[in-house]
């Protein structure tokens, strides 16, 4: 009896190495492993940035002991950027479609500053809107293809959600309430967007092979687009490098 | 007995009598041409709209007395978009406070008070058959219908009803979500009945009257109709206009009001700019001023005809109060520019207008006084609408009274949109209007359905009513003194300088909510006395005038013979008769 369980799975390990063996033979069926990695640096002498000015609710200027440091834009060593998206603008398999991932992206209030300043979402995810803060906030999007979402959050009303249903390049959300508060979003219809974090790097993992358009997009600073050619399993960098024009 | 000369005599009663048919259902209670269906029409369309403008009060009054707090039960059914979790957002907030004006103010009192007493009232007090113009008059209803209709209607588009106000004011109501084209076409469908109201109302009045029927032989209720219908006519085509242009900048891309240039949301707006937005306010503010003696006026003529006859003697200073009405009417055209100190304009407009508002007050505290002075030395019963009419004259005058700072530019700028302005105008016209209007629906029942309503449930309704309107609006004046703004979603919670006065919020939604519940007896009232009420002979508050002549209810064609008036309206207690009431139809 153990010895015929043991063929039977013997037999079943058997066939998922054939299937495996087939998949992976398969042309169009590479796994894809390229990735694209890039650091963005800021050129020239950084500029003197006024901080936020909270004053004008004096509930938001108490939540803070120091002074909050402006958001459009934020240096790391080296001059690199933050808060720089990058993503795949051409390139991709025409026809080919992303599912959007059942986690939602979070804009969080806190602070009276959104978190995070700048991000990405595909098309149909789940946009949380948290308000940590416990005071009145408006979340105002300005889009051009998608519905504008213009909604109050009270106190008490600590998450809301939404999403888009287009693809749109970056538009900017905002808070009626406070006018400092701003944050970028970009609708995708595919997950091969990375925002920078202060030390300026990105990493676009899990494409095909081939020959993409790659965009940088700063708030401030405009837009940049470089072409980046990567093989299976490579690793190509492309940096940026942004100025005041 | 002879008849006053000058007076257009008419045969129509001989008319109606050879073209009575009976009529079927459809053409009997739903599009029907008699005057008294379409006002009873009129006025139930009213009464509903005022509920309906009320429980939009009483939501709105929940989040003002705990801002934030979840509504337990009956939040959750408006769902995430409205209320997340019970919670009110200040979209909806802003819906309601938006469908409130507009639903009480063209909803629910002007159908009410002109519609709905008007269409029934009026022609019989005059000794009509009907209105001048039966098909228009059922065009007119119908044409409030289908504003009504329009705007509930908003309520379910994306976006949710107009939240600009019940002001409209550009360019936000502009750039505003789809709800506020509704409301724009809702309105165009509710001005276009209120014109051909208007036109219907001086027609019947000046052509239709009884023999011997001589103006200055007007019941005031009828001159209170006429100078209405008056203000109506030639107010509200501004606004008509003003409300297609509105719609034009909003779906064809015109700037009637749109300025070049304007900044939204940190862009600057493509349109083709040049327009003024200020000029909207004058169109608004055009109507909207002659709109208040719209809401007063029927109400002011609706108490003098029922102290009259609970005094049993004549109106004091009918004359005076007669010519008071007229000149009031011709004033409220060029007082409009007193809601708009705040534009900036000059300092000779302002003094202009500032000048006509205080004497306009005159005419007012005129006819305020000729009522109070007709209690006078009378044998008042204090019935049910006796006891409302009587209210009247108190409510009336706080909120004429509080009006009087809002009339001069220097004190109106610090008091401009706050809750002071909001208690002013609702002691004009919710104690004041509508008081009078539940007064005239107390003493007309048995006219309409010839039964009483009764009288207990009518006195726990008005003592409720009247001891909780006062709950709910005094303490908004000491809210709008201390500078809270009336446009405020959680009443100013978020600001140091309301926290005083935030407790007073409580009270006022607390009186609200308890008035509610003092509407119940006069609603299970109004139905039960349908069936049930004692049945009244044709006159049952022994009055002077035309109308209790007629059968209670009356008839199609309504007088079985055509009536003449010999006399003044009020003939109460006149020396050496037999009676207390000498009617104005009875030759002797």
């Amino acid at each position: 009896m153990t010895k015929e369980i043991n063929m039977r799975a013997i037999g079943s390990r058997l066939w998922l190495v054939a299937v495996l063996a087939a998949v992976l033979g398969w042309p169009g069926a590479a796994f894809a492993a390229a990735t694209i990695t890039g650091t963005i640096t800021f050129a020239g002498k950084a500029p003197a940035l006024k901080p936020l000015a909270m004053d004008a609710d004096p509930a938001c200027a108490k939540m803070h002991k120091a002074p909050v440091p402006a958001e459009m834009l934020v240096l790391g060593n080296g001059n690199s950027m933050g808060n720089v998206m990058v993503w795949v603008s051409k390139g991709l398999p025409a026809g080919k479609t992303y599912p959007a991932p059942k986690t939602p992206v979070t804009l969080d209030q806190k602070g009276c500053v959104y978190m995070p300043h700048v991000m990405g979402i595909m098309v149909g995810q789940a946009y949380r809107i948290l308000n940590s803060d416990g005071i009145l906030h408006n979340i105002h999007t300005l889009p051009k293809i998608n519905p504008a979402f213009n909604r109050g959050q009270p106190a008490t009303v600590k998450e809301m959600t939404t999403n888009f249903p287009k693809p749109e390049n970056m538009f900017q959300v905002k808070c009626d309430v406070h006018p400092w508060m701003n944050a970028y979003i970009g609708v995708f219809t595919n997950p091969f967007y990375a925002v920078t974090g202060a030390d300026g790097k990105f990493s676009i993992a899990g494409l095909d092979a081939g020959t993409y358009e790659i965009t940088a997009w700063h708030e401030r600073l405009g837009t940049q687009t470089a072409t980046v050619t990567v093989g299976a399993n490579d690793t190509k960098p492309q940096d940026f490098k942004f100025a005041v024009k | 007995m002879s008849h006053p000369t000058g007076v257009d005599h008419h045969k129509p009663h001989a008319a109606h009598e050879v073209h009575h048919e009976e009529l079927g259902f459809w053409r009997k209670y739903v599009f029907s041409t008699d005057h008294k269906v379409i006002g009873i029409q009129y006025a139930v369309t009213g009464m509903l709209f005022l509920l309906f403008g009320f429980v939009l009060m009483m939501l709105m009054r929940w989040n003002l007395a705990y801002p934030g707090v979840p509504l337990p039960i009956i939040g959750t059914l408006f769902g995430d978009a409205r209320m997340p979790g019970g919670t009110m957002l200040p979209e909806f907030y802003n819906e309601l406070g938006a469908m409130h004006g507009t639903i009480m103010v063209f909803l629910g009192v002007v159908p009410l008070a002109v519609g709905g007493f008007g269409n029934f009232v009026l022609p019989l007090q005059i000794g009509a058959p009907d209105m001048a113009f039966p098909k228009i008059n059922m065009m007119s209803y119908w044409c409030l219908f289908l504003g009504g209709i329009t705007m509930l209607g908003s309520f379910f588009v994306p976006g949710g009803a107009a939240q600009s106000g019940w002001t409209s004011y550009t360019p936000l109501s502009v750039i505003a979500g789809s709800g506020q084209t509704w409301w724009l076409v809702g309105m165009i469908f509710l001005i276009t009945s209120s014109l051909l109201g208007a036109l219907n109302f001086l027609t019947t009045t000046i052509q239709l009257r009884a023999k011997g029927l001589t103006f200055m032989r007007f019941p005031f209720f009828v001159w209170a109709q006429f100078v209405t219908s008056f203000l109506l006519l030639l107010a509200f085509p501004p606004l008509e206009a003003a409300g297609v242009m509105q719609l034009m900048d909003r779906v064809a891309g015109t700037s009637f009001f749109m300025p070049s240039g304007l900044v939204v949301s940190g862009q600057v707006l493509a349109n083709a700019g040049g327009g003024n937005t200020v000029l909207w306010q004058h169109l608004f503010w055009f109507l909207a001023h002659p709109e208040v003696y719209v809401l007063i006026l029927p109400a002011m003529g609706i108490v003098a005809e029922i102290i009259a006859n609970n005094t049993r003697k004549p109106l004091w200073g009918y004359r005076a109060m007669v010519y008071s009405i007229v000149f009031l009417g011709f004033v409220s055209f060029i007082v409009w520019a007193h809601h708009m100190f705040m534009t900036g304009m000059g300092t000779a407009m302002a003094a202009f207008f500032q000048t006509t508002t205080m004497i306009i007050s005159i005419p007012s505290i005129v006819i305020l006084t000729s009522l109070m002075l007709s209690l006078w030395g009378g044998s008042i019963r204090f019935n049910t609408p006796m006891l409302f009419a009587v209210a009247f004259l108190p409510m009336f005058g706080i909120g004429g009274l509080t009006g009087l700072p809002l009339g001069l530019n220097i004190s109106d700028i610090p008091l401009h949109d706050t809750y002071y302005v909001i208690a002013h105008f609702h002691y004009v016209v919710a104690p004041g209007t509508i008081f009078a209007l539940f007064a005239g629906i107390y003493y007309w029942y048995p006219k309409a359905t010839g039964r009483m309503m009764n009288e207990t449930l009518g006195r726990i309704h008005f003592w409720g009513s009247l001891v909780m309107m006062n709950v709910v609006f005094m303490p908004m004046f000491i809210v709008g003194l201390a500078g809270v703004s009336r446009r405020l979603f959680d009443a100013g919670s978020a600001y140091d300088f309301a926290q005083p006065v935030m407790q007073w919020n409580v009270v006022s939604s607390w009186g609200a909510w308890l008035m509610g519940i003092f509407q119940i007896p006069f609603i299970f009232n109004f139905f039960w006395s349908i069936r049930n009420g004692k049945t009244v002979s044709a006159n049952p508050w022994e009055a002077t005038t035309i109308e209790w002549a007629a059968p209670s209810p009356p008839p199609h064609g309504n007088f079985a013979v055509e009536p003449q008036a010999y006399r003044g309206p009020y003939e109460y207690s006149v020396p050496g008769a037999a009676k207390d009431f000498t009617p104005q139809h009875e030759a002797t």
